[in-house]
């Protein structure tokens, strides 16, 4: 038996894999490792999963030498906004190589962004297709931004530039409003974004009567990395918020899931004070309205009112003289009906004195006699008759000029 | 009071007046109170409410 040295193997195997396998393949693959040595190059894991993704099914170890790192680095980073790291999705252009010592690997000549953004979609997608189904969706949109929202929960990195930019435009608002903003740091960039965002959401929670809206920000740069505002529990816990929460993270492509159940998403921190400007400056411009409408609407019912009281005091006089007239043409009827009254009266009662007089004139007896009648009486009485009367009484006659005794024979 | 429940107080003052539907015994009293709402309004927009300011910046 013919025993070769191990480098005599590992030689032959170099070889037949030279031989064989000269092209280059396009890979599909995940990353699950990645380092950057001090030399410049770039060393990766790659794997491949099966469908429950906890088995590995594949797994390589892939290089990118530095003068290849320096061409694909930016050209990745530019193309997806993101950076390359653990989980990712690529696919790759590579060479087998077999090395005596260091074994099977591969090695990296190009890279399709593409199909990292393609799977970072669909990724999106899937998220945002399970937040539909699980309801939440639409809770943040629901709720309104407060007439006045100057209290102001931010969440963002202490260091960001944009943390700066937001507070400065606020503070210097040519309008004048006052707004109170509180900061609640949180990691923006890196695998912690996620578990730090939602702490620093927890923490607003706890205070939520202090605030009126929360705000996410961050300051935008070379290498966005919003593929973590892609995750379902950050979305999860945005949509569920209970106050409005206004995303400005800073970047150019489609929506994250974060901006998509965000109540209001922008695209920079500058534009979120803006966007928050602009609703205390509805709010100011709706008072000033009131305010004039107020006044207007005073004015004018006292001007209304001060016609009305016009037109009144002109009528008056002239009320007053018809109202005259007429209480004076009701005195004179009274006042002549009266004298009327009282002289009907006078003569009624003058008429029945005077027949009175007539009729106890008519019955004076000295004016009876007058007229040739006599009065007998005897002892003093009056004969009213000649039957009581005998032989031999003694009866005295009355005449108008005097007496005369006599005896009846 | 809250800002929207001092200018919800306030469109209602406004429209009532609009809608004459208040005699002028009520308008003085109105305009008083309406005078008072703008105010409040006015110094949340404008001034500085230390009371919050303190809130704000005490730690959790």
């Amino acid at each position: 038996m013919e025993a070769i040295t191990l480098l005599e193997l590992n030689g032959r195997v170099k070889s037949t894999l030279q031989f064989e396998m000269p092209d280059a393949y396009w890979v599909q693959a995940e990353i699950s490792s990645i380092s950057p040595s001090g030399q410049g190059h770039c060393y990766l894991e790659l794997v491949q999963k099966d469908a429950t993704g906890r088995n590995f099914l594949a797994k390589a170890k892939a290089n990118i030498w530095r003068g290849t790192w320096l061409k694909l680095k930016p050209y990745f980073e530019a193309q997806t906004g993101e950076t390359l790291k653990v989980g990712m999705k690529v696919l790759l252009q590579v060479t087998v190589t077999f090395h005596e010592v260091y074994g099977y690997s591969l090695v990296v000549q190009d890279i399709d962004p593409t199909y990292t953004m393609g799977d970072m979609a669909r990724r999106r997608k899937e998220i945002l297709e399970q937040l539909e189904k699980d309801g939440v969706i639409g809770l943040n949109r629901e709720l309104d931004i407060p007439a006045l929202p100057n209290r102001i929960a931010v969440i963002s990195s202490a260091t960001a530039a944009g943390w700066g930019d937001f507070r400065d435009q606020l503070a210097n608002n040519i309008y004048g409003f006052q707004f109170y903003v509180k900061l609640f740091p949180a990691l923006m960039q890196g695998d912690d974004v996620e578990r730090s965002v939602i702490q620093a959401l927890n923490a607003v929670a706890m205070r939520r009567d202090d605030f009126d809206v929360v705000i996410i920000i961050r300051g935008g740069g070379a290498v966005s990395e919003l593929s973590c505002f892609d995750s379902y529990n950050l979305a999860f816990n945005i949509a569920n918020f209970p106050l409005p929460v206004i995303t400005g993270i800073g970047h150019e492509r489609d929506d994250t899931v974060a901006d998509v159940v965000a109540h209001t998403k922008v695209k920079t921190p500058t534009a979120a004070a803006e966007f928050i400007i602009n609703k205390v400056f509805d709010t100011a411009s709706e008072l000033e309205s009131l305010t004039r409408r107020m006044s207007d609407s005073i004015t004018d019912r006292m001007n209304a009112e001060n016609v009305r009281i016009e037109r009144l005091s002109q009528k008056l006089p002239s009320l007053f003289a018809v109202l005259k007239t007429r209480q004076e043409q009701i005195l004179e009827t009274i006042w002549i009906r009266s004298v009327n009254g009282v002289r009907n009266l006078l003569t009624a009662q003058t008429h029945k004195l005077e027949l009175v007089d007539k009729t106890l004139a008519a019955a004076d007896p000295a004016v009876i006699l007058k007229r040739g009648y006599s009065l007998t009486r005897q002892n003093g009485h009056v004969v009213k008759g000649a039957s009581a009367l005998k032989k031999g009484d003694r009866l005295t006659t009355v005449f108008a000029d005097g007496s005369v005794e006599s005896e009846i024979i | 009071m809250k800002y929207e429940e001092a200018m919800k107080r306030l469109e209602e003052i406004v429209s009532r007046i609009e809608e004459n539907k208040m005699d002028i015994d009520q308008i003085g009293e109105s305009l008083k109170e309406a005078r008072d709402l703008i105010k409040f309004c006015k110094d949340k927009l404008y001034k500085t409410d230390e009371e919050i300011k303190k809130i704000l910046e005490s730690e959790d």
